[in-house]
C-alpha cells in the first residue's frame, strides 16, 4: 500500500496534533482541573506564617530600676523532610545542646516536618550550633526566637510581681494584673521557603509587626523594699513564726511604697515552691486585727458626738460583765476619757464606746473605714475579709467587734484604715501601679491617686492621731515602736489566733503594729504582722514583738527617704528577752 | 540586448532590511528575557542580603538583651549585697565633714545617739 505525498503530510500532522492535543489536555488537567489541589500542596510545602513575638514588657520600680525582665533564648527546631546527613547533624546537636545523639536520630528518623530539640537554649549556644551547621554544609535545623522572663531581685518582691509558667502565662502578681499591658501582641509574616528550608524574601506575603508590651512601673520604691524584706526576714529568722507580713504605704496617695510576707519564693524557680510559699498574705489573708481595730470605734463615736475629748468612761475597774460574759481589760482602769482608751488600749472603754454608738453606726465605720469589701489594689485575688451586718450579730458581737475579735480582715486593709488617721480622714484606694509606659519610656497612662471616700473630718483623724502618738509614748503600748528624732503614732494589735478547728488556738498570736511618721506629717504608713511567733507567750504582743521591728524598719526608712528629724534623739531601750510567763489576759 | 534571458533568472535576494528587522526584533527579545532574568537574580540575591542582614539585626539585638540581662542581674541588689558581704565592693560612709552643705546642719546634741538622716535641716 503506497500513501501518496498528501496522505502522509495529514498522518504526521494527525499524530502530531494529537501529541499536542494530550499534552494540552494535561497542562489543563494540571493547572485547571487540579489547580486548587496542587496550589494548596505547594503552599503547604513552601508556604509559611511566621509569627514575630512581641517583647514582654518590663516591670519597674518607681525609680524605674529593673523589677522583671526578658533574656533571649531560642527554641531549636528540627525538620526532617529538609536534612542530607541526618546522622552527622544528630552528632552535632548532641554535641552542641547536650543531649542523646541516639535520640535526636530516632527523632530525626520519624521524618517530621517539626521537632522541637531542646527549648531556652541560651543565645550563644544556638548562634554556635548554626555557624557549625553551615561549616559542615548541614541543613534542617531551625530556630525560633523565644525569651525566658528573669526577675533580677530573686525573692525581694516575689508575691507582687508573680511569675509566668512554663508556657509562658502569667500565674499571679503585676504580671497577672497587668498581663493585658505587659503581654503586647505577636506579628505575624506569610513566607515562602526554597527546598532547603531558607526564606525567599521575594515572595514576602503579608506582614503585620508586632506590638511590644508596655513597661508597668510601680509604686513601690525598692529601697523601702529591701529594707522592709531585710527586717521581716531577720525577724521570720529570729521568731520562727508562721508567717510575717509588712505593708508600707503613702497616706497621702495610697501608694504602697513595700509590700513583703513571709514565707516567700523565688519567681524565677516557682517549681520548686509550695503553695504556701506564694501566698501574698498582705491580700489573700485574712485575720482578727486585735486591738489596732479600736481606732475604728474611737473615731466613730467622736465623729457621731457620742463621746468628746473630755467624756469620761468608766472602765469597770477591768472587769465588765455584759451578755452574760466577763469582758477584761489587761489591767484595771477607772475613768478614762477616749485618748487614754487608745493609750492603755482598753477593751471595756472600746466596747462601751460602740455600744454608745450602737450596732447600726458602728457597723457604718467599719464598712466607711473599708474593712469587708475589696480595695481595688491592682493584684489578683484580693478578698474582702469578713464583716458580719448587725443581724447577724450576737449578744457579745457589739463588745468584741470594737477590740478586733468577730471580724476578719486584710494587712492591707488595716494599713489603710490607719492611712485614713495620718491622712486626715481620707480612704484613699491603695495602688501599686504608677504608670504604664511604651518601651521607648513615653507614658501612656498614670494613675492618679484616687479618694474612696472621706471616712471622718480632719479634727477626729487629728485627735485620734495625736491619742496614737501616746501609744509609742512611756506609759502607752508601744514604746519599742519608738524611732530616734520622729514622733511615732500607732496601735498596737495582738488577737488570739483563730482555730481552724473553731474557736481559738491556744497560746499562739497574731501580733500586729500598725504606725505612722512622723505622726505631724506622715510620710509613711507601715503595718508589721507576725502570726504565731515561737516565742513565750508573755511576750508574745504587738508591742513587744511587732513595735521593735516596726522601729527597725521605721528608722531606715525615714533614713532611705531623708526625712528632717522633728524631736531631739532619746535612748533606745533594749528588748525584753522572752520568759514563759503565760498571762490569761491579752488586750493590747 | 537579450531582455527575455533576464527576466526569466529566478533570482532570491536577500532582503537586508526584513533581516535586520527581525534580527532587532530577537534581539530586543533576548535582551528583555535575559535582563528579565538578570533582574530576577539580583533580586534574589538582594533578598538573600536582606534575609541575612535581618538575621544579624536580630543576633545583635539578642545579644543585646543578654547583656543587659547580665548588667541587670549583677546591679541588682541582691548581687550587689553578696558583694559587700564578700568583700568584693565596700560601702564607705561619707561623714559629714566631707559633704558640701550650703547651709550648716543642726547636730545631735549627744554625739553618735542621732541615727536618722538630717539632711533637709536648714534648707529654705
Amino acid at each position: 500500500m503506497k500513501f501518496t505525498a498528501n496522505t502522509r503530510i495529514v498522518i504526521a500532522c494527525g499524530i502530531a496534533a494529537s501529541i499536542f492535543t494530550l499534552f494540552s489536555a494535561r497542562l489543563i488537567d494540571l493547572h485547571v482541573a487540579k489547580h486548587e489541589e496542587y496550589a494548596e500542596m505547594a503552599a503547604r510545602k513552601h508556604n509559611t506564617c511566621q509569627i514575630i513575638h512581641a517583647k514582654r514588657g518590663m516591670i519597674l520600680d518607681r525609680n524605674g530600676e529593673i523589677l522583671a525582665s526578658n533574656l533571649p533564648v531560642r527554641t531549636i527546631v528540627a525538620d526532617a523532610s529538609r536534612m542530607k546527613k541526618p546522622e552527622i547533624l544528630a552528632d552535632l546537636v548532641a554535641e552542641h545542646l547536650s543531649l542523646d545523639a541516639k535520640e535526636v536520630l530516632e527523632k530525626f528518623s520519624t521524618g517530621k516536618k517539626y521537632i522541637v530539640l531542646k527549648r531556652e537554649v541560651p543565645e550563644e549556644q544556638a548562634v554556635d550550633l548554626f555557624s557549625d551547621m553551615q561549616k559542615h554544609n548541614l541543613r534542617g535545623l531551625f530556630s525560633e526566637q523565644d525569651a525566658v522572663r528573669t526577675y533580677p531581685n530573686g525573692e525581694i518582691l516575689g508575691h507582687v510581681l508573680g511569675f509566668l509558667n512554663h508556657e509562658g502565662k502569667p500565674v499571679q502578681g503585676v504580671e497577672l494584673s497587668m498581663n493585658s499591658q505587659l503581654a503586647g501582641r505577636d506579628g505575624y509574616r506569610f513566607i515562602q521557603c526554597d527546598r532547603t528550608g531558607r526564606e525567599i524574601v521575594l515572595y514576602r506575603g503579608v506582614e503585620k509587626e508586632p506590638e511590644n508590651g508596655k513597661n508597668v512601673r510601680l509604686t513601690i520604691d525598692m529601697g523601702l523594699q529591701t529594707i522592709v524584706e531585710e527586717e521581716l526576714d531577720a525577724a521570720f529568722k529570729d521568731l520562727k513564726p508562721e508567717t510575717a507580713n509588712a505593708v508600707l504605704v503613702d497616706p497621702k496617695t495610697g501608694a504602697i511604697l513595700a509590700m513583703a510576707s513571709r514565707p516567700c519564693f523565688n519567681p524565677n524557680e516557682p517549681g520548686k515552691a509550695q503553695p504556701e510559699q506564694m501566698k501574698n498574705r498582705t491580700i489573700l489573708d485574712m485575720v482578727e486585727p486585735g486591738s489596732t481595730f479600736k481606732i475604728v470605734v474611737a473615731s466613730g463615736a467622736l465623729n457621731e458626738g457620742k463621746v468628746d475629748v473630755k467624756t469620761s468612761i468608766f472602765c469597770e475597774n477591768g472587769r465588765f460583765s455584759y451578755g452574760g460574759r466577763i469582758l477584761k481589760d489587761h489591767h484595771g482602769y477607772g475613768n478614762m476619757d477616749v485618748h487614754e482608751i487608745l493609750v492603755k488600749s482598753s477593751n471595756i472603754g472600746s466596747a462601751k464606746m460602740a455600744m454608745m454608738m450602737g450596732g447600726d453606726k458602728f457597723y457604718e465605720y467599719v464598712r466607711r473605714f473599708g474593712f469587708g469589701e475589696r480595695l481595688g489594689v491592682e493584684l489578683p485575688g484580693e478578698i474582702p475579709g469578713l464583716v458580719h451586718p448587725p443581724a447577724r450579730w450576737d449578744k457579745l458581737t457589739i463588745t468584741r467587734m470594737p477590740m478586733g475579735q468577730s471580724v476578719a480582715v486584710t494587712p492591707l486593709q488595716i494599713t489603710m484604715a490607719m492611712s485614713v488617721i495620718a491622712n486626715g480622714g481620707h480612704l484613699m484606694a491603695p495602688r501599686i501601679i504608677d504608670s504604664i509606659e511604651t518601651d521607648k519610656g513615653e507614658v501612656t497612662f498614670k494613675k492618679k491617686p484616687t479618694v474612696m471616700r472621706e471616712v471622718v473630718p480632719e479634727k477626729t483623724a487629728k485627735f485620734v492621731a495625736d491619742a496614737l502618738i501616746g501609744v509609742t509614748q512611756p506609759g502607752g503600748t508601744a514604746t519599742f515602736a519608738r524611732v530616734n528624732g520622729f514622733q511615732v503614732a500607732g496601735k498596737t494589735g495582738t488577737a488570739q489566733k483563730v482555730s481552724p478547728h473553731g474557736g481559738y488556738a491556744a497560746g499562739k498570736y497574731v501580733v500586729s503594729f500598725v504606725g505612722f511618721l512622723p505622726a505631724e506629717n506622715p510620710q509613711f504608713v507601715l503595718l508589721v504582722m507576725v502570726d504565731d511567733a515561737k516565742i513565750a507567750s508573755s511576750l508574745n504582743y504587738g508591742g513587744l514583738v511587732a513595735a521593735p521591728i516596726f522601729s527597725k524598719i521605721a528608722e531606715r526608712a525615714a533614713r532611705h527617704l531623708d526625712l528632717t528629724p522633728t524631736t531631739p534623739p532619746i535612748p533606745l531601750q533594749p528588748v525584753p528577752i522572752a520568759s514563759n510567763s503565760n498571762p490569761d489576759e491579752r488586750d493590747n | 540586448m537579450n531582455t527575455e534571458l533576464t527576466a526569466s533568472v529566478n533570482s532570491n535576494p536577500i532582503q537586508i532590511g526584513k533581516i535586520l528587522v527581525v534580527s532587532f526584533i530577537v534581539t530586543v527579545l533576548l535582551a528583555t528575557g535575559l535582563g528579565f532574568v538578570h533582574l530576577k537574580n539580583k533580586q534574589f540575591a538582594i533578598g538573600d542580603q536582606i534575609r541575612q542582614t535581618e538575621r544579624k539585626i536580630r543576633q545583635v539585638q539578642a545579644e543585646n538583651e543578654v547583656l543587659l540581662a547580665k548588667v541587670t542581674e549583677l546591679t541588682s541588689r541582691p548581687a550587689l549585697q553578696a558583694r559587700v558581704k564578700s568583700g568584693y565592693i565596700a560601702v564607705v560612709n561619707i561623714t559629714g565633714d566631707k559633704v558640701a552643705r550650703l547651709t550648716p546642719p543642726v547636730q545631735a546634741a549627744d554625739v553618735g545617739t542621732l541615727r536618722t538622716a538630717f539632711n533637709d535641716v536648714g534648707r529654705p
